[in-house]
């Protein structure tokens, strides 16, 4: 599988501190990619880093063949590549269908259209977005009286209107009731087989990553600690080390609780 | 979800009302221009039906940058006076010999297009901060500006100013700010329903969001930031050609910009009527205090400006609909945030602090 985005050796500092420590990762095509691995292990980091919300301070990051190590990030959302947030990032003072106007792909308007209106064709798929996501009844609803689940939905429905290749997804179903995040589930599915979108997820939830995706990369510590399918993961005794620290230690983290590799049969979230 | 929403269909749903406003303001222009045409309407009259246009122009700009974009600029009346002293040094430039100083027009039109080329400059560097940080710099920005304009005297005239051929037509500048004022208007009204103004708003709410998501909040920034820098210094150099005489302390005044802050705090920031409806009712109370409270009318405005953000934090606006922003918003103040009509601290219900953040 040709690679869509392809990071190598990614190193992001803040002072003293290594967020992120040389990461290679790489997604195709259509690929649907996990990213997981113990609070403060660099998802984030790493995932404004692919956006380039961050500069990074080592290593090279290839979208589709662009070097896009000094493009801001404007230009590679433009590019194809569109994300979330992990604390959801909508306008809440503006209606649903306001906030999936404002997500069309910016790159291809001229002087006159960003003076204009936006158009039939923007508003169509804006609404036919809404509806696929069962957000259409609310369109004309302002954003900020969404419940969280809704502007989760919202925030995805935004990241996909301007018709990108690859989305970077962070904490999908954070502080989503079970239903909502098995909905979730289907409209991503729905949307990589229908229109090859890849997405590379960074997930508490192993269920939901497992169930999604062929392949799985785990973070600790800033660095690839695994990767490989999700039964291969989930069994690498380094993985399940770093999620339940030593066995010897009874000071081990929090991470015992419901988002462990070993929890990806229940599916619970964190 | 207890509100309609301000999308496509409540727009829709608010026809008759906004067309009620726009019925109003069509009124209000009517009178304004029949005016000055029936009899008894002294200069004296006309002069102070001007400035009262001047300060609502210069805060339609400036709610440009300050309540569209969100951008609080503590600096705006250096491009009133950057516009002025341009104009006024082109039309009195002289050589050895007889004044060659240049017709008032193109002098006015240059004078404005300096304004904004020096707005689009050194909005590109401060613009890169955000919220009290960026008000400060163009505080300095404006001190700076008026003190190079104090001692570049060979072309400025310094302290001692620049006097400029007397041309008193007040009728015709009147005319000219009132037709400027209505454009701003319609333009402000139709930006706001444009994708440009709409990525305004996005930057205002949230800039790393605007630009994950494709928009370059740079180049906007920068261009909304330049075109209100070009037109407040239009209005500084019909200023200065009215006025007949400029000098830095009177080009260069501080008031103006905060006048102009008042003012749109007072109708509400981000919106189309706020600025005006604002600057104007600023205007006459401080006409008004100036007349009646001299020796307090300082205090009357500064209790006034606390009673705007602590009670009316969304302006007069805001007591009628609820688009528009605060300060306490725009700069981000930890934990403050508007619920409605009311300022409150702390998390919002519905787990608004998250989407917030």
């Amino acid at each position: 599988m040709t690679a869509l985005l392809e990071a190598r050796g990614v190193v992001k500092r803040f002072g003293g501190l290594t967020a992120v420590d040389g990461v290679d990762i790489s997604v195709g095509a259509g690929e649907m990619v996990g990213l997981i691995g113990p609070n403060g292990s660099g998802k984030t980091t790493l995932f404004d880093c692919l956006s380039r919300v961050l500069d990074i301070d080592g290593g090279l990051i290839e979208f589709d063949g662009t070097d896009i190590g000094r493009h801001r990030p404007h230009d590679v959302a433009r590019l194809g590549m569109s994300r979330t947030f992990q604390l959801i990032r909508v306008y809440r003072d503006l209606s649903v269908a306001e906030n999936m106007h404002l997500s069309i792909q910016w790159g291809s308007l001229g002087v006159p259209q960003l003076f204009a209106r936006t158009d039939a064709a923007a508003r169509r798929r804006a609404d036919e977005l809404l509806d696929f996501l069962l957000l259409g009844r609310l369109r004309h609803e302002r954003a900020g009286n969404l419940s969280g689940g809704q502007r989760r939905l919202l925030e995805i429905g935004m990241s996909l209107m301007s018709e990108p290749r690859l989305v970077l997804l962070d904490e999908a179903t954070s502080g989503v009731n079970p239903t909502l995040a098995a909905d979730i589930a289907d409209r991503l599915r729905a949307v990589n087989s229908e229109r090859q979108v890849a997405f590379l997820l960074v997930e508490h939830n192993v269920q939901f990553v497992a169930d999604l995706c062929e392949r799985v990369v785990v973070l600790d510590q800033g660095a690839v600690l695994a990767e490989g399918t999700p039964g291969e993961v989930t069994q690498d005794p380094a993985v399940i080390e770093a999620y339940f620290g030593d066995p010897g230690d009874d000071t081990a983290g929090d991470d015992r609780v419901g988002n462990s590799p070993a929890g990806a049969g229940d599916g619970t979230a964190p | 979800m207890s509100r309609a929403a301000p999308g496509a269909g409540a727009v829709a749903r608010r026809w008759p009302a906004g067309r009620a406003v726009g019925v109003g303001a069509l009124i209000v222009l009517v009178v304004l221009a029949v005016l000055p045409l029936l009899g008894g309407t002294s200069n004296a009259t006309l002069l102070t039906l001007t400035l009262m246009l001047t300060s609502i122009g210069v805060a339609i700009n400036w709610n440009l940058t300050g309540g569209f974009t969100g951008y609080v600029d503590f600096g705006h009346a250096v491009w009133f006076g950057i516009g002025a002293y341009a104009t006024a040094i082109l039309i009195s430039l002289q050589s050895n010999g007889p004044q060659v100083g240049w017709p008032p027009v193109p002098a006015i039109l240059v004078g404005a297009l300096v304004a904004g080329f020096l707005a689009a400059i050194i909005g590109r560097a401060t613009m890169r901060l955000k919220g009290p940080y960026f008000s400060i710099a163009m505080l300095g920005t404006f001190v700076a500006l008026r003190e190079i304009v104090r001692v570049w005297s060979p072309l400025t005239g310094g302290g001692v100013g620049l006097t400029l051929p007397p041309y008193l037509n007040r009728m015709l500048f009147y005319y000219v700010e009132l037709a400027l004022v209505a454009a701003l208007v319609v333009g402000t009204w139709w930006l706001r329903r444009t994708r440009f103004g709409a990525a305004l708003m996005a930057i205002r709410e949230d800039e790393v969001g605007a630009e994950t998501r494709g928009i370059d909040t740079t180049l906007l920034k920068t261009a909304v930031f330049s075109f209100a820098g070009l037109s407040t210094g239009l209005f500084g150099a019909l200023w200065a050609y009215q006025n007949t005489f400029v000098d830095p302390d009177i080009a260069f005044v501080e008031v103006r910009t905060i006048d102009a802050v008042m003012g749109t705090m007072l109708g509400g920031l981000g919106t189309v009527a706020g600025p005006v409806l604002g600057a104007a009712a600023l205007y006459w109370v401080r006409e008004l205090l100036w007349t009646h409270l001299l020796d307090a009318h300082l205090l009357a405005q500064g209790v006034l400006l606390i009673v705007i953000v602590l009670f009316v934090p969304r302006g007069l606006v805001g007591l009628v609909d609820r688009r528009g922003t605060s300060l306490f918003e725009l700069w981000g103040w930890k934990g403050w945030r508007l619920e409605g009509r009311r300022l409150h601290r702390g998390p919002a219900a519905g787990g608004e602090a998250e989407a917030a953040s």
